[in-house]
């Protein structure tokens, strides 16, 4: 059964942590289909964090169709993930350096170039769960 | 559905002194709530309220819908851990358990029992360490199977391990009962690892009040030049101000998106947040490599 | 609760039965000699008004042989002082003191429930106490119940159901100061102070009025036969009732004395008589009913009101 770590300094919210984690672990292979997840009151005992968030967590991996909750038996993964393909990875990749050299060529440094990525992604995914 | 523990308009004064003052609060269900501020700025004297050991001065409360003066009953719903866990030192571990049981009716011992592990019936309370007496008064205040359960500095005596396996004791049992939880600490970080709610005391009043997701998705950091303050577009309040020659830095709320380019824009971290309310002059200021980062606490 | 009050209390009432079984020692070592006594001298017989030839010699022998031991049976009295300072005075005031009431009044038991348990059921272990001990000192004192009787406050207040009843109202007056003071030590004195106050006012200015006292002129002083009566007052009045001062009784003794006459039958040519006022022996039982019917009402009294205040007061 997967265990969870959190990270109270990273900057990510517990609950979007543990969503990560079981995302992670479906990507690597850990976790398959009809692997059943901790119960809220594992992690809970382990992590020393609220309910609330795990239960958070897990509701938004059943929304994204990743697990599903069976009542009085657990949680249990019922999707996977599929790792992007090499190929997009280039493309995308390729198209982020473009910008980049457009946004030199604005004028801004190194310092600007991260705050404009990092508060633009974090909009962006606030849109998203919201 | 009705909110585990209100407030309306509370005050208590001891001679001279208000140590609350129209304190207005209701906390949600389930929420697991944060109960900061200062030594001092009515904590524990909110805590005694809500558990009807003090009586208000002026206003009223409601405990699981009732007054805990009028109809102390009410008390059976709610599991209380006071300052330093008092207990009874010449008594056992055994003969707590026994007391809570006898005082109890809806006393559940497997409740209890999980907090009890390596200590035994016959040890002497006076002879527990403070993170094993702490744990027998969680015990006690949880195996009664309250609805609302109030804690006031648990943290205080524990060392970081025993600390840390309080905290993973009472969320463990709070998930169970699905109770409604308020720790009441100075230290904010003991706190920040698990509250979804916030309410902030500072000299008997109530600074700061709401979810922790939207007080800090309400709050922003703006550092920049000094200079006469007018509107700014997405600020609500300026909550705080720091100057310090060249430079000003801001706490503000905001209704919107600041998207001024004379202002840098941070989010601001739960305690420091708190910490802001508490004192002005602890404003956090600009940080240095580490600029953009997210600082996100929920 | 019952099992609680056990548990918190357990060392005072061992300790107070540790007591009682000491006392009850001390009465039968003390006690059975002077029973023996008693029977062997056929002591019944010589209680007044009874003269029996011998009898003044026999009964002043007994007197003095175990007056003494008798004396001492009087400092009985304090014991339900110390009911109130060392049961009831600790009950509250340990607990606000040690803040262990921040624990004992969050449960799912009312404080007035929690409050009247412990105290009801520290009231019946008490007033069995005090039963127990009233009955020792009764069967003790027996022989000199019957010389000197047991009106007079050291035979009063030791014996018959006052005991009990001055334990219950030590205890609440102490379990009051507990709580209106907070603190064990302050309680204890001031529940010392308080009791021996009211017991003090209660035996002098109540007792001699629970019912009007019996008056009696006689000429000259007759010996035995109120001894066992509650003498209140024993003055010399002239013919016309009008008291006569020590002074002038002194004078007149040596004007008799100088004049080589009895003095005793001087004084009664002058017409003055000796006036004495009494409550009689067979008023034991009523006088103990109505003392014991005060100090039980005033026990719960304080209680009630000690209710009331722990319910009110802030912690």
């Amino acid at each position: 059964m997967i265990e969870f770590h959190l990270d109270p300094r990273s900057g990510v919210a517990p609950y979007l942590q543990i969503v990560q984690q079981v995302k992670e672990a479906l990507r690597l292979g850990l976790l398959d289909v009809g692997d059943q997840l901790p119960t809220v009151r594992e992690v809970v005992a382990e992590l020393a964090i609220n309910p609330n968030t795990v239960a958070k967590a897990y509701r938004e991996l059943e929304t994204g169709g990743l697990v599903e909750a069976q009542p009085g038996r657990g949680t249990f993964i019922t999707g996977t993930l599929v790792a992007p393909s090499q190929k997009h990875h280039e493309a995308l990749r390729r198209e982020l350096e473009r910008w980049l050299e457009s946004a030199e060529s604005a004028g801004l440094d190194e310092e600007s170039i991260r705050a404009v990525i990092s508060t633009t992604l974090r909009e962006a995914f606030v849109r998203r769960v919201a | 559905m009705t909110a585990p523990l209100v407030m309306r308009g509370v005050g208590k004064r001891y001679r001279r002194r208000w140590a609350l003052r129209d304190c207005t609060l209701a906390i949600p269900e389930r929420a697991i709530v944060g109960l900061a501020g200062a030594n001092g700025a009515g904590k524990s004297t909110l805590l005694g309220l809500t558990v009807g050991l003090l009586a208000p001065t002026e206003g009223s409360l409601e405990v699981l819908g009732r007054d805990p003066r009028l109809e102390p009953e009410v008390l059976a719903g709610v599991g209380f851990v006071a300052r330093e866990a008092p207990l009874y030192r010449s008594f056992t571990v055994g003969d707590t358990i026994r007391f809570a049981r006898a005082t109890n009716p809806g006393w559940d011992a497997s409740v209890a029992g999980e907090f009890l592990t390596r200590l035994s019936a016959g040890d002497r309370v006076s002879a527990l360490t403070a993170g094993e007496r702490s744990r027998l008064a969680l015990a006690v205040a949880l195996g009664k199977r309250p609805r609302l359960v109030l804690l006031d500095e648990p943290f205080e005596r524990l060392d970081p391990l025993a600390a840390r396996e309080f905290l993973q004791l009472l969320m463990d049992g709070v998930s169970e009962l699905e109770a409604t939880v308020v720790i009441a600490s100075h230290v904010i970080a003991d706190i920040e690892r698990v509250s979804d709610h916030i309410v902030l005391l500072g000299d008997g009043q109530v600074r700061l009040e709401g979810s922790a997701e939207e007080l800090i998705s309400t709050h922003r950091l703006l550092t920049g030049a000094a200079r006469p303050l007018g509107r700014i577009a997405g600020v609500e309040e300026i909550v705080r101000k720091r100057s310090s020659g060249r430079q000003m830095t801001l706490l503000v709320r905001i209704d919107g998106r600041v998207v001024d380019p004379s202002w840098s824009v941070d989010e601001i971290g739960l305690e420091d947040l708190l910490l802001a309310y508490m004192a002005p002059e602890r404003l956090p200021g600009p940080e240095a490599p580490e600029k953009g980062r997210l600082r996100w606490h929920g | 609760m019952a099992w609680v009050t056990w548990r918190q209390h357990r060392h005072q009432l061992l300790i107070g039965l540790a007591l009682i079984v000491a006392l009850a020692l001390a009465a039968l070592v003390t006690g059975l000699p002077m029973q023996t006594a008693y029977e062997r001298e056929a002591l019944s017989s010589c209680l007044p008004p009874a003269a029996r030839s011998g009898c003044d010699i026999i009964v002043r022998h007994f007197q003095s042989e175990y007056g003494g031991r008798v004396d001492v049976a009087g400092y009985l009295i304090l014991l339900p002082a110390l009911v109130g300072m060392f049961i009831g005075a600790p009950l509250l005031a340990r607990e606000l003191e040690h803040g262990t009431h921040r624990f004992a009044w969050t449960q799912s038991l009312t404080r007035r429930r929690w409050l009247l348990s412990k105290t009801l059921l520290l009231a019946l272990a008490v007033t069995l106490g005090a039963v127990i001990l009233s009955a020792i000192v009764m069967w003790w004192r027996h022989p000199f119940d019957g010389l000197e009787g047991r009106m007079s406050p050291g035979g009063f207040e030791i014996q018959g159901v006052v005991v009990p009843a001055y334990a219950l109202f030590a205890l609440s007056l102490g379990v009051l100061a507990g709580a209106a003071l907070r603190r064990s030590l302050a309680a204890m004195s001031l529940t010392l102070a308080v009791f021996v106050a009211v017991r003090l006012a209660v035996a002098e200015l109540l007792r001699p009025r629970y019912r009007s006292p019996e008056h009696e002129t006689m000429a000259g002083l007759v010996p035995g036969a109120h001894a066992r009566d509650w003498v209140l007052s024993n003055s010399l009045v002239d013919a016309v009732g009008r008291h006569i001062t020590s002074a002038r009784e002194d004078l007149a003794i040596l004007h008799a004395q100088q004049a080589r006459i009895d003095p005793q039958e001087y004084l009664l040519s002058l017409g003055w008589r000796r006036a004495l006022s009494f409550q009689p022996a067979d008023r034991f039982w009523t006088f103990q009913l109505i003392e014991a019917g005060i100090f039980v009402a005033l026990a719960a009294a304080l209680l009630a009101v000690t209710v009331w205040f722990v319910r009110r007061s802030p912690s």
